[in-house]
């Protein structure tokens, strides 16, 4: 009894404003009598099944509000959701509540939703974070969280914030919500491999969608329909889809590298007959000038990350036909390995026999407990992060030239995402040549 | 079995005295080191570019008793350095892709530097072994799984017949290397679990094509941009890396390979067909993954260097050891091009030749398959390569200056298809 006593009288002692604010914020949460409402931001195939899996993860989350660039977007979301027996009841999306357009993510901050799920292009993440704390909504994000250092930084800076404000940001990265994972990181963090000394990650797919020009779109807004392949919206392949399992390696090292040094390129993504397809409608029939809307991302990036204490990892990913076997990590420690899933190899052999979770679920689930327990968590600085291991890689392969972690973090001046984006002409860049300019 | 043995001076004097008077019935027997009774070795330099000619001048410079007598190129405008330096006569200077033969069939010549590009080696060493030659050989050594097994056969009758063949892989013959690997094998660093190599740089020369030029011409005289006569840059210079994580693991070969790569900014034609980035990743038994990493871009950032990982420490395997047993190579550093030369008529003279060539073999193999698999983005084992890849860069025999040769298209992921039987 006296202990807690005094653990009460020393968070009151704490005073200040920040302890106050977080206060304040929960008490508001507590007003809303068991209910967590959400909107969803970005009604795509990843933003639909994270509503459902948000919905499922607790019988007392309602959706209210949905946004999305496209209207169609909006409405099918709605349509789909409310027509899901499963969610009877806890679809309330009033028609003033559907957003579109290129300011959706300023509309639906001023929503009364208590938690925003964010699955549009991750060009946009950062504004959208922003936006959303500073309205005083917890997060759930997918990944990744930025296309650029810019990005990044605007997410650490929601971050900061959320902090501040006692609100809670979850990431899309369902690895870090997997119980046997969570389990076997304890354990290497706890030394039983030893000394992490070199470590293996992988993402090598067949490719990806490539979406057409639909009817009404202006340029910009083709764009980020098909918003994959071009690097200010995506960050590339090592970024939209490899970092799950950089995050992983970031994980095992607790923490990001310190050194970047890549190769890559792109020597077969052709996309030509739809490129052509694409500007003939956007040019009033001319094919002239198609490549551009091929797409610039590459097809392959040869990463190697540097962590602190100086072991190097390999980051291997990309699109193309082949028979690699490849989506997956390998940590190396001078006691043993492991797969970073389930199992050690080595003097303290050990392999997980706990219960499996989807972690696409669970991470909701962890998400909405930890906001109802007043103990929100906060996975914006470390999502950041890893998202920038992912631009610096890229980086590295598309300039040719090794870097650190601090020039990257404090000195680079990239920033791809134009601030006042609106419906128009499109944003296109070269396609990096191994050798571009650092910046 | 007992075919390695230990050859004395006598015996090779004997050799060479019986050999000298049945060369024409049964071709030469045994090493021909001190031919006519003399301890002079006489060189033979097959290839006279800028390696041939370093080579040249590091082997006269390596040892007393050294003598280049004869040259041999595709082009005669190359052979002029050489055969000004060393006075050679004209009688005794060949051009064509044939002018090899010649020179090999000189019998007062005992040695030959093999200096060609890398493509016509296979041949070129088949027929230097055949002659009776000790031989030096630039790395790589073959750009094709076929032209590896004619090497590994070469060798294995060079052994036979008590011939030395050392290789420019220099760092074998660095004395910081040798002694950082002495360390290593002893477990200085434990059980190795990972490693890295690297050959990052710009770019190189390039020959652009001149008017009217033919294939074959061309080809050769800008044959660092075509995979059948360089092996591309993975090969024809990763190779020095990749050949230095194989010894640290003790010339125990990689089971399996992974690779990608590309061509992003040397895209011109002059490039020919080969790419400009290579990213490799090389299985060594006990799932031992390791890096290998090469680029070769303009303006990019530059690392040439090997390091190995093991349980109980590091090393940059060229003198420093660090983790539990740290170490720090204090010795001489010799120049390692003239090292090898020292090292290769010393162990001709001593009786007991270096034979460096399956070794030379399995590391260019290495290369070609990390080449191979970045090419038609396929991983595959090792022993499946060696058995099933049918690939064949050898230049047919008749070949020569003029000729038309095609050469295949940039591969392309999904399109370039490795042959296999």
């Amino acid at each position: 009894m006296a202990s807690s006593e005094n653990k009460k009288a020393r968070i009151t002692a704490a005073g200040g404003m920040a302890a106050i604010t977080a206060a304040a914020a929960q008490v508001a949460h507590a007003q809303h009598t068991g209910k967590i409402r959400i909107g969803l931001l970005g009604c795509g195939g990843r933003g639909n099944g994270a509503l459902r899996q948000c919905l499922e993860a607790d019988p007392g989350v309602e959706v209210i509000a949905l946004a999305d660039l496209f209207e169609s977007q909006v409405r099918k979301t709605r349509d789909g959701i409310a027509r899901d027996g499963k969610f009877k009841d806890r679809v309330k999306i009033d028609d003033d509540h559907m957003f579109w357009g290129f300011d959706c993510h300023e509309k639906i901050a001023r929503c009364e939703a208590d938690l925003l799920l964010m699955a549009t292009a991750p060009a946009f993440r950062g504004q959208q974070m922003l936006a959303a704390v500073k309205a005083g909504k917890h997060i759930f994000t997918e990944k990744p969280v930025a296309t650029d250092p810019a990005g990044c930084r605007q997410v650490m800076e929601a971050s900061r914030i959320a902090k501040e404000k006692g609100l809670a940001i979850v990431c899309g990265t369902q690895r870090r919500h997997e119980l046997g994972r969570v389990e076997l990181m304890k354990r290497i963090h706890d030394g039983a491999i030893g000394e992490l000394v070199g470590g293996q990650c992988y993402w090598y797919g067949g490719g990806i969608w490539y979406r057409g020009y639909v009817q009404g779109m202006s340029e910009m807004e083709w764009q980020c329909h098909n918003w994959y392949h071009f690097t200010w919206l995506s960050g590339d392949q090592i970024c939209e889809q490899h970092i799950h399992n950089i995050d992983v390696m970031n994980w095992c090292f607790d923490g990001p590298p310190v050194k970047f040094t890549a190769v890559g390129g792109r020597g077969w993504r052709n996309h030509e007959a739809q490129a052509k397809d694409v500007c003939a409608k956007l040019n009033n029939g001319s094919t002239e000038g198609w490549e551009k809307y091929a797409g610039d991302i590459w097809d392959h990036v040869f990463a190697e990350l540097e962590y602190p204490n100086g072991a190097r990892c390999l980051s291997f990913s990309g699109h193309s036909p082949s028979n690699f076997d490849s989506n997956g990590e390998k940590i190396v420690g001078s006691k043993g390995t492991s797969n970073c899933r389930s199992s050690i190899t080595g003097e303290n052999a050990w392999r997980y026999t706990g219960p499996n979770v989807d972690g696409m679920r669970q991470e909701h689930i962890d998400l909405i407990q930890s906001i109802r327990k007043g103990e929100p968590l906060n996975e914006g600085q470390r999502i950041a992060e890893s998202t920038l291991t992912a631009i610096g890689a890229r980086m590295a392969a598309y300039t040719g030239r090794t870097f650190s972690w601090n020039w990257l973090l404090n000195a680079s001046k990239l920033d791809l995402v134009p601030k006042d984006i609106k419906p128009g002409p499109g944003l296109f860049h070269p396609i990096a040549t191994g050798r571009d300019a650092l910046i | 079995m007992g075919q390695r043995k230990k050859l004395t001076r006598r015996d090779l004097l004997k050799n060479s005295a019986v050999a000298a008077g049945t060369l024409a019935l049964a071709g030469p027997v045994g090493n021909w080191a001190y031919a006519q009774g003399s301890d002079t070795i006489r060189v033979g330099v097959i290839g006279c570019g800028g390696r041939g000619t370093g080579a040249a001048h590091d082997c006269f410079n390596s040892s007393k008793g050294v003598e280049i007598v004869a040259l041999a190129d595709a082009f005669g405008d190359r052979l002029g350095g050489l055969k000004n330096h060393f006075k050679v006569p004209d009688n005794r200077c060949f051009t064509g892709l044939d002018g090899y033969k010649q020179l090999l069939a000189l019998d007062d010549i005992n040695m030959v530097i093999l200096a060609t590009p890398p493509g016509f080696r296979p041949q070129q060493l088949k027929a230097a072994v055949d002659a009776g030659k000790n031989i030096f050989m630039e790395k790589p050594v073959a750009t094709c799984p076929a032209g590896i097994k004619m090497v590994l056969e070469a060798s294995a009758k060079a052994r036979e017949k008590g011939l030395a063949i050392v290789c420019g892989t220099q760092r074998r013959h660095e004395p910081r290397y040798v002694e950082t690997m002495k360390r290593i094998h002893d477990g200085a660093i434990g059980e190795i679990v990972s490693a890295q190599c690297y050959w990052n740089q710009g770019g190189l020369w390039v020959n652009r094509r001149q008017p009217g030029q033919a294939d074959v011409d061309w080809q050769i005289r800008n044959w660092l941009y075509f995979t059948w006569i360089s092996g591309d840059h993975i090969v024809e210079q990763h190779v020095h890396n990749i050949d230095v994580i194989n010894w640290a693991f003790k010339d125990v070969q990689p089971e399996q390979v992974r690779g990608q790569g590309g061509r992003q900014w040397r895209t011109g034609p002059e490039y020919g067909n080969i790419f400009d980035h290579f990213g490799v990743e090389f299985f060594y038994p006990g799932d031992v993954r390791t890096i290998s990493m090469c680029r070769q871009i303009d303006g990019t950032t530059t690392n040439v260097s090997e390091r190995v990982v093991g349980t109980k420490g590091t090393s940059d395997c060229a003198g420093r050891i660090d983790g539990e047993n740290a170490w720090r190579y204090e010795g001489p550093n010799p120049n390692p091009y003239v090292e090898e030369h020292k090292n290769l008529i010393a162990s001709i003279r001593s009786g007991e030749p270096l034979n460096e060539g399956e070794r030379i073999a399995n590391s260019t193999l290495c290369a070609i398959m990390g080449r191979e698999s970045a090419y038609a983005r396929q991983q595959f084992k090792r022993d499946w390569f060696l058995a099933r890849c049918t690939l064949n860069y050898l230049p047919p025999e008749d070949m020569k200056l003029g000729d038309s040769h095609e050469v295949g298209p940039v591969p392309v992921p999904g399109k370039y298809k490795l042959p296999t039987a």
